[in-house]
């Protein structure tokens, strides 16, 4: 057990076995170690999944994607009326 | 023959020394005074005409320096006029640029204006939008849904980390 890498598995509800099945396929193909899951519900993100592995962080939420979103929008010179001084 | 009378004789010779006497104690000496007289009024007139002269010279004199005054204060007219108009003209012009810089200030500043409105209406559009989104994706995510998501985002993130992790392992 001790050798085993820990992975944190944020998600907005709690996961299904498929989901969890889906996760350990594709993180193993990149933690070369056993490895184990630990979950953690957090609402706020909406959906799709935050993973922390050390140092590697893996922002795949709905959360994270439309605040990327807004800040496009907001970066958007066409939405813009300034600009043109 | 003829009958001189006496008397007549001693009248004539009465009225002849009357004439002589007259001739010598009144005549010449009225004379006298009267060419003393003349001579004194010519001399008063001639004095009379030098001092018209000279006053018809003084009057020449002060009048051309009247119209020297006159001509002086006709350029020092002029170019008070000038020197007024070129002050106005400076005041317009220093008038205008002045109204034009507070025109140009008045618009940077209405432009700023505008753009913090058009901002922070645009932060106000994205932040309804976002809270709606954010209600909307609330009722629709299924965990069907969510396994969709899973695996679609979750692939093209592990795709990505397994290239740079080639790029590492080939460097």
């Amino acid at each position: 057990m001790r050798d085993e890498e820990r992975v944190r598995v944020v998600t907005p509800f709690p996961l299904t076995g498929e989901q969890k099945d889906i996760i350990s396929a594709k993180l193993s193909r990149i933690i070369p170690k056993p490895f184990t899951i630990e979950e953690e519900v957090d609402p706020s993100l909406i959906g799709g999944v935050v993973i922390l592995w050390g140092e590697l962080l893996i922002d795949c939420s709905v959360k994270t994607q439309l605040e990327r979103l807004r800040e496009r929008i907001l970066r958007e010179e066409g939405f813009s009326h300034g600009d043109h001084q | 023959m003829i009958r001189v009378d006496r008397s007549i004789i001693f009248q004539i010779v009465n009225f002849v020394a009357l004439v002589l006497l007259l001739f010598r104690f009144l005549f010449k000496p009225v004379v006298k005074a009267l060419d003393a007289r003349s001579s004194h009024i010519r001399g008063e007139l001639e004095r009379i005409e030098e001092e018209k002269r000279s006053l018809e010279e003084e009057r020449k004199k002060l009048e051309e320096e009247l119209r020297n005054l006159k001509t002086k204060y006709l350029e020092m007219l002029d170019q008070a006029n000038r020197e007024a108009q070129r002050i106005k003209e400076t005041i317009i012009q220093e008038a205008y640029r002045e109204a034009e810089k507070i025109k140009r200030d008045y618009e940077r500043r209405a432009q700023r204006e505008i753009e913090r409105i058009f901002t922070e209406l645009r932060e106000d559009i994205v932040d309804i939008a976002e809270e709606v989104v954010k209600k909307i994706l609330k009722t629709q995510i299924t965990p069907e849904v969510q396994t969709q998501i899973i695996e679609d985002m979750l692939e093209e993130a592990v795709r990505r980390i397994e290239a740079e992790m080639e790029i590492a392992h080939e460097g």
